[in-house]
């Protein structure tokens, strides 16, 4: 049966880096829930296999590539620090800045101390004890042990906590923004984001660093959706060239509840991203949208599991994908309904452009049905642009070059027209239209 | 010197020759139509002109304006004045039509950049004319649109546009009544000195709703006969047949 997780261990299994004596410097001065949380995940992380080449998850994406033993942890100060305001922050309305200086949480709307949250995790644990207690690093199913995301849940050097009451909801919503610009730095944000029922937001993610300065970023992002809550993420993975990027993004979804989940990976040189939902009660739906564009000999790998414990529940997942100048990318995903869980839907697309011969996409779809009585559908394709839409923009007037960014930015238009924030449309179409001129870069 | 003469035109596709030296001259200000049987090479002769990568010239010349084109790509082509109002147009999803009319318009203009405001309100008029939607312009190009619609689309483009020499390849084909009416009207509001027109068909049909001043009959990759419009109805009434004999006959 096809799956991602990696096997059990049979001794301890550490990561360099990433040892007890970094456990406790993570866990010293934390609330109690938090020393206890962060060890449980430790035990976990420790009882999984480390990742090698000849494991089917890393078959496409050699583990020596993260390159684990040249970054230290960032220790970030707990203390807030000043918030510097971007343009684009008007179109939020709490803004969350994370640098390796520390950290500033600006509620620009002035939304956050009655039904919403915004806090650190350490705050939260004070303040939501047992809210946090019954979610933090929860959202995954025991079926699929994930060792970055056990990891995380032990190191994790900066965590928030976004909390929306029942029925309530923000007007425009909130952006964290991460940047590293500490050479030889690993960064590990925590997200825990939980809605009450009928609750409706979104947030945006976005991740940058200087071209040149080799940093390591192992994030992890948890959402519970409480019935008929409806969140929605983008996240956008834009580090510098040499940044290397490990996500995982879980979300449990319960009754009539709705969570749409974009992750836009561009940036850095090696990227594993892993983004699961458990669609675990009738008529909870998910939506997972993803693009990729992998140029100059990024290395960019997908992974999606679409988890349906339920019956009548809905997941529709679509990654589009482009390489060029030596790029490769990988997606693989599995949708799996447990049994009895009939009127399951769920689809699974993944597309790719491949716009020279040099470079290289792979894609595994699969499904695992144990279940009857369900529309499921799967399909992949690859190709380069169609030299008749080409022929056809060229006939009106248009020249090559712009012809082939128009069908690029249009291939990946049918996931960024469903992004939250038309401010993360336009910075996508950007750094697209980027990668697509060779000019304009380097 | 006609404006656009085709000179013993010969092109193949796959090393299948398909044009045996093609003759055609038409000026600005006149209207030809050519018509032919199934597989006589009428839309090749549209792709070749076009400057389509799959066909190959593999003699005579193609002159515009007193120049070749048969170096220029398809966008020199079009930049030179020429408009292929298309029998298939291709679907481009995720292109929206005012993007992709902005972005044919600025390959146009002599800064590289159509204005915005002029260029909207000429679309939202042009738009209008032909009885389409505004919240059309957001639509993808050609995405799931029917073939009246398809027709619509390329005629917007050449009232944009405004080309010197126009080419429809079948635009008739799978239309009904109402919208081939639609796409009449835009081309006889185009109609006129400025503009050369060759309309490819296969029926006769759309020759009473934008009447040719001249006929030619194109068959086996050669203009087998021209004549004026007089043709159209006598070809209407004897058929290709009779075509064939004629030629024979000559020959």
């Amino acid at each position: 049966m096809p799956t991602l997780a990696l096997p059990p261990a049979t001794e301890p299994a550490l990561l360099p880096g990433f040892n007890e004596n970094v456990l406790e410097t993570a866990r010293s001065g934390e609330p109690a829930l938090l020393q206890a949380k962060r060890t449980a995940a430790f035990e976990a992380y420790t009882q999984i296999q480390n990742p090698e080449a000849f494991h089917e998850e890393y078959r496409r994406l050699d583990p020596k590539k993260f390159k684990f033993g040249s970054f230290t942890r960032l220790d970030i100060p707990r203390e807030a620090i000043a918030y510097n305001a971007r343009p684009v922050d008007e179109h939020y309305d709490v803004v969350i800045s994370v640098t390796p200086d520390g950290i500033a949480i600006e509620d620009r709307a002035d939304v956050t101390g009655g039904k919403v949250t915004v806090q650190t995790l350490q705050q939260a644990a004070l303040d939501h004890t047992s809210r946090i207690e019954q979610h933090l690093g929860t959202a995954i199913r025991s079926e699929e042990p994930r060792k970055f995301f056990e990891l995380n849940g032990a190191f994790w050097n900066v965590g928030f906590h976004i909390h929306v009451a029942k029925n309530a909801n923000l007007p425009k919503g909130i952006l964290l923004r991460y940047h590293n610009d500490r050479e030889g730095t690993a960064l590990l944000p925590r997200l825990l984001v939980t809605a009450e029922t009928g609750a409706e937001f979104a947030l945006a993610e976005q991740f940058t660093s200087p071209d040149g300065v080799s940093t390591l970023c192992i994030s992890c992002r948890e959402f519970h959706l409480a019935p008929n809550a409806n969140v929605k993420l983008v996240s956008l993975q834009d580090w510098g060239n040499v940044g290397i990027h490990i996500g995982e993004d879980w979300a449990r979804v319960q009754r009539d509840a709705k969570v749409d989940l974009f992750s836009m990976t561009l940036g850095g040189v090696v990227s594993k991203m892993t983004v699961g939902c458990n669609v675990c009660e009738p008529n909870a739906s998910a939506y997972l949208g993803g693009l990729f564009f992998a140029d100059r000999k990024q290395h960019f790998d997908q992974k999606t599991l679409q988890f349906h414990s339920a019956p009548d529940t809905y997941s529709n997942m679509l990654y589009k994908g482009a390489v060029k100048d030596k790029g490769y990318s990988v997606y693989q995903g599995i949708i799996r309904a447990l049994k009895d869980c009939i009127g399951v839907d769920a689809y699974q697309t993944n597309n790719n452009l491949v716009l020279d011969p040099g470079s290289r996409a792979d894609s595994i779809p699969s499904l695992v049905i144990d279940a009857d009585e369900l529309a499921c559908s799967h399909g992949a394709t690859m190709g380069n642009l169609d030299p008749e839409q080409l022929y056809y923009l060229r006939s009106r007037g248009i020249s090559e070059p712009e012809a082939r960014r128009m069908l690029v930015l249009g291939f990946f238009e049918e996931v960024i027209e469903r992004v939250p924030f038309e401010v993360m449309r336009d910075r996508l179409h950007e750094v697209i239209e980027e990668k697509l001129n060779p000019f304009a870069r380097d | 010197m006609a404006d656009l003469e085709i000179k013993n035109l010969h092109a193949e596709i796959d090393g299948i020759s398909i044009l045996k030296g093609v003759n055609l001259e038409i000026n600005k200000g006149e209207v030809h139509a050519l018509m032919g049987p199934n597989g006589s090479g009428k839309s090749t002769l549209s792709s070749v002109i076009m400057g389509h990568p799959d066909y190959e010239v593999t003699e005579g010349d193609i002159v515009l304006d007193g120049e070749s084109i048969l170096e220029m790509d398809p966008e020199e082509r079009a930049k030179a004045g020429l408009f292929l109002c298309f029998q298939y147009p291709v679907a481009v999803p995720g292109v929206s039509i005012s993007n992709f009319l902005k972005k044919a318009m600025d390959a146009r203009h002599p800064e590289g950049k159509a204005p915005a405001g002029p260029f909207l309100k000429e679309m939202r008029e042009n738009m209008a004319f032909l009885e389409m939607e505004p919240a059309f312009a957001n639509r993808g190009l050609n995405e799931g649109f029917s073939g009246g619609e398809k027709k619509r689309m390329e005629i917007l483009q050449m009232m944009m546009f405004k080309p010197g020499m126009v080419i429809m390849d079948e635009t008739d084909s799978g239309l009904d009544i109402d919208a081939l009416q639609i796409v009449a009207k835009g081309v006889n509001k185009m109609r006129g000195a400025d503009m050369g027109l060759l309309v490819i068909t296969h029926y006769e049909r759309i020759l009473t709703h934008i009447a040719p001043d001249r006929l030619h009959i194109l068959m086996d990759g050669r203009v087998v006969m021209s004549g004026g419009p007089e043709l159209v109805t006598k070809l209407e009434e004897k058929g290709y047949d009779w075509v064939r004999e004629e030629t024979a006959a000559t020959a």
